[in-house]
């Protein structure tokens, strides 16, 4: 016991250098301004934010709304701003702060645009907030607001490095499953569709490949975190984590995730390494930032020693429970898919929706509802496979047509809240499509809610 | 939940009997090997899979050029020469308005229409272009705009707004008059010089835009087989399927059958029978049946004229061991077509009567269009990989 105390202490609050941080913050800043910048070129504001009627808000942040139109080309230009300002050091604390608020506050807008890496970059820029990456290297000490510093405690770089092995850990424990290792699926029949690859193309037809890919993918992600925190085996590893998400980014729409890896897993390099990246960025620039009277960093007292390790070890332990809490639910995870969100699956399923919605009048008979009136093109590819979706959507078209008076031609047709039913038909790993839900169910009665989703059909194998 | 016993999980339980059965069929004396008989590698006396099977490299760009050169490029020939041969007959008419003329235009509008469907759900490239299908069969006509262009004259076919006023469906209005005999259309057409040219100018506008789809097709060939590099969206593939799914899933199961059934029609599902096609000519189902009929031959890769075997999506869909239940894909599909033609053939026109005396059987006709849907845009669209991505996803 004192043995793991004294290791946590250890990795806690023994000293350790600013420059891993530094480098870190700059590369990270970069990281965001380019994701950002992309997404705005790709008129993705616009698509996500602006065009959508209806938004799939995340149960319990119903208040979260989208600003105008105006409002909304605001933040991202003024996350671009923010993700510079983190990437200087200019008003650090400010920067951090405000890009996570305004991202995270993007993020929950529509759940249709939810990924990992979005997840992934929430949890770093909310972890940033509190480290002091600006203390070295930085506007903030370049211009005096801030003292410089030349050592930290441990657990600012470690927070990040646990942070980086949850994903990689949790991405590789979720691969460990019958469709992925047995069936080698889905990559059987996405690699089939990948012999223009350069070099490699050749290969995507055996079955084999699959297998090796599903295998080593897995593989990789259980061991990459252990092999990068060995001295011995770090480059090695590094190179693997660059040849592995390179090779991803070539074979799969994944967007900048790779490369957003790839720059924060060098947070496991040295901390020699660090400093000679800095020194070489100083070369380059006319700025002197030199280590001239650091502020002297004092051993935390006894009792912000204990307030800090309670605050660490409760999102510890949030970050390694969140993951786990499909294990609550019955039923086929990539069926159903509750608890699949916020636990790094990546890549694991190929699943497809076919859905139609009936508003139900007084006298039993339906109207078939024109998803497109409501939905944009992606958000009803993604409500059509996921429960918790179709539920807001069903919900959505019961408030829409509630207490609404239709007029047909001579007839008057008033509906008060009205019966909500959807056909829906899902194809899981090219197995053919299924029913997804009871055609009869009347949506309109079922409560939202993280409880169980009986009215799910059950998988049939 | 009060009793107290464990759950098995099936899945798990394979997991490891699979390792189990995988680590002894290594150490057991049966002979491993291939045992797809599909496969290049094919073991007649391995009697265990070792997942050694290997596939012959399926060649998407042989399958494009396939479908190119043997069905888009002769159907999109045979329904340029079609349109051509209705100009020349509409053209032989104006000049001399006979009876025998008059009724070689309405049997060649037929033929002409018949050969439209053929290349129909081609919906993408130079048709989806210059969106040919609003161009040439948009449905229904509007008769009031149509009688305005004959009277006012100085009407520009170009503009679409006029897409309602033109094309076949315009032509079934002119040449199908409701109460006119044969001879008393050709008397209209005497007395009525603007809808004499009104029908030339439609017949040559049809015409010039089947000339240019063709056209376009002789360089937008190389591109088509060339865009093979994956079948992500903007490749070739994808191109084709996503045409084929949207046309067949709005124009031929919704516009067809659907609407003028009254399925997409609010609550009262009130039947809409003058949305049919060729309300006024009084036949709409031969055109349905052919639609359905080339979409088969063109999933299938056969070719437009012989019906000669060749690759297609068909073939593409069992490279990737794409299943529905325990039937191959492709299969089910065909099996799913057989049962539309059927229902189809089990109905008779008028379809804008049938739908209000027979009900029933329009309505299994939809059905039975209805479930090719899922099948089509669903597990034929993930079978090859075509799924449609307009942002960055997780690959979920």
């Amino acid at each position: 016991m004192t043995a793991i105390r004294q290791w946590l202490k250890n990795i806690s609050f023994t000293y350790a250098s600013i420059y891993t941080l530094v480098s870190f913050r700059i590369l990270f800043g970069l990281m965001l301004f380019f994701s950002t910048l992309r997404f705005i070129l790709n008129g993705w504001v616009n698509d996500l934010y602006i065009t959508p009627k209806f938004y799939f808000t995340y149960y319990g942040f119903d208040w979260v709304h989208p600003l105008s139109p105006l409002g909304m080309q605001l933040l991202f230009g003024l996350l671009i701003i923010l993700s510079l300002f983190i990437s200087l050091g200019l008003f650090y604390r400010l920067s951090t702060t405000a890009f996570f608020c305004i991202f995270t506050y993007i993020e929950l807008i529509d759940k249709t645009n939810y990924l990992n890496h979005y997840y992934f970059i929430s949890l770093i820029s909310f972890l940033l907030i509190f480290l002091p990456a600006h203390q070295y290297f930085s506007i903030d000490t370049y211009i005096g607001i801030t003292k410089k510093t030349k050592k930290v405690h441990a657990w600012t770089i470690n927070i990040l490095k646990f942070q980086l092995a949850v994903v990689y850990i949790y991405a590789g424990i979720s691969k460990l499953n019958y469709h992925w290792l047995i069936e080698a699926q889905p990559l059987s029949n996405w690699l089939k569709h990948q012999s223009d690859l350069p070099l490699i193309g050749g290969l995507m037809e055996y079955d084999f490949t699959a297998y090796v890919f599903s295998w080593g993918g897995a593989l990789f992600d259980l061991c990459i975190p252990f092999i990068l925190l060995n001295r011995k085996y770090r480059l090695f590893g590094y190179a693997l984590v660059v040849f592995f998400h390179v090779l991803t980014s070539l074979m799969f729409p994944i967007g900048v995730f790779p490369f957003v890896m790839i720059v924060s897993t060098l947070i496991f390099f040295s901390e020699g390494f660090h400093e000679k990246l800095i020194s070489g960025v100083q070369k380059i620039i006319p700025f002197r930032f030199e280590m001239r009277n650091p502020k002297l960093i004092l051993p935390p007292s006894k009792k912000s020693r204990k307030i800090l390790s309670s605050l660490l070890g409760l999102y510890i332990t949030i970050q390694l429970l969140v993951p786990m809490r499909y294990l609550f639910y019955d039923g086929k995870l990539f069926w159903n898919e509750q608890g699949y969100r916020f636990s790094w699956r990546v890549m694991l399923i190929e699943k497809a929706g076919y859905t139609q919605f009936y508003i139900h009048d007084q006298i039993g008979r339906k109207k078939l509802i024109d998803n497109s009136t409501y939905l944009t093109k992606q958000q009803e590819k993604m409500m059509s496979t996921q429960p918790d979706m179709i539920l807001q959507y069903a919900h959505h078209l019961r408030d829409e047509y509630s207490d609404t008076l239709i007029i047909e031609g001579k007839e008057k047709i008033y509906l008060k809240i009205p019966k909500v039913t959807a056909d829906i038909r899902v194809a899981l790993f090219n197995k053919g499509n299924r029913q997804f839900i009871d055609p009869n169910m009347n949506l309109s009665n079922v409560k939202r809610g993280l409880h169980q989703k009986k009215w799910v059909l059950d998988y049939e194998e | 939940m009060n009793n107290p016993t464990f759950q098995i999980s099936h899945a798990r339980v394979r997991l490891v009997f699979s390792i189990l059965l995988t680590s002894i069929s290594f150490i057991s004396c049966k002979k491993k090997g291939c045992i797809d008989p599909n496969a290049t590698n094919y073991n007649a006396q391995a009697q265990v899979e070792d997942n050694s099977c290997t596939y012959a490299d399926f060649n998407r760009a042989e399958m494009l050029g396939n479908i190119c050169d043997n069905y888009i490029v002769p159907a999109y020939n045979n329904f340029n020469s079609q349109t051509t041969s209705l100009k020349d007959i509409t053209t032989a008419f104006s000049n001399e308005r006979s009876l025998e003329n008059f009724l070689a235009i309405r049997a060649q509008w037929r033929e002409a229409l018949l050969s439209w469907q053929d290349v129909s759900f081609i919906d993408f490239g130079p048709a989806e272009f210059i969106v040919l299908k609003n161009q040439v069969n948009l449905f229904p006509a509007d008769t009031t705009l149509i009688n305005t262009n004959i009277a006012l004259g100085g009407y520009n076919l170009e503009y679409s707004s006029n897409n309602v006023a033109k094309g076949f469906q315009a032509l079934d209005f002119l040449l199908n008059q409701t109460n006119l005999s044969d001879q008393e259309h050709v008397n209209y057409f005497i007395n009525n010089n603007d809808a004499t040219s009104y029908i030339l100018d439609l017949a040559i506008n049809l015409q010039v835009n089947s000339q240019s789809v063709i056209n376009n097709w002789s360089t937008y060939r190389s591109s088509f087989i060339n865009n093979n590099s994956s079948n992500a969206a903007g490749s070739s593939v994808s191109n084709l399927v996503n045409g084929l799914c949207s046309h067949y899933e709005t124009y031929i199961r919704k516009g067809k059958i659907g609407l003028p059934l009254g399925i997409f029609n609010g609550f009262s599902q009130q039947e809409m029978p003058e949305l049919v096609e060729c309300y006024f000519y009084g036949q709409s189902l031969p055109f349905a049946y052919r639609a359905i009929e080339s979409m088969k031959t063109y999933i299938n890769g056969q070719s437009y004229n012989d019906n000669t075997e060749g690759l297609g999506l068909d073939d593409y869909m069992d490279h990737v061991g794409a299943t529905s239940g325990n039937t191959n894909l492709s299969v089910e599909i065909n099996n799913q077509i057989d049962e539309i033609l059927t229902s189809l053939m089990a109905i008779n026109d008028p379809l804008s009567n049938e739908i209000l005396t027979n009900k029933n059987g329009v309505t299994l006709c939809y059905s039975k269009l209805q479930e090719l849907v899922p099948l089509m845009k669903l597990d034929m669209t993930s079978a090859l990989g075509v799924l449609i991505t307009y942002q960055d996803n997780d690959g979920d």
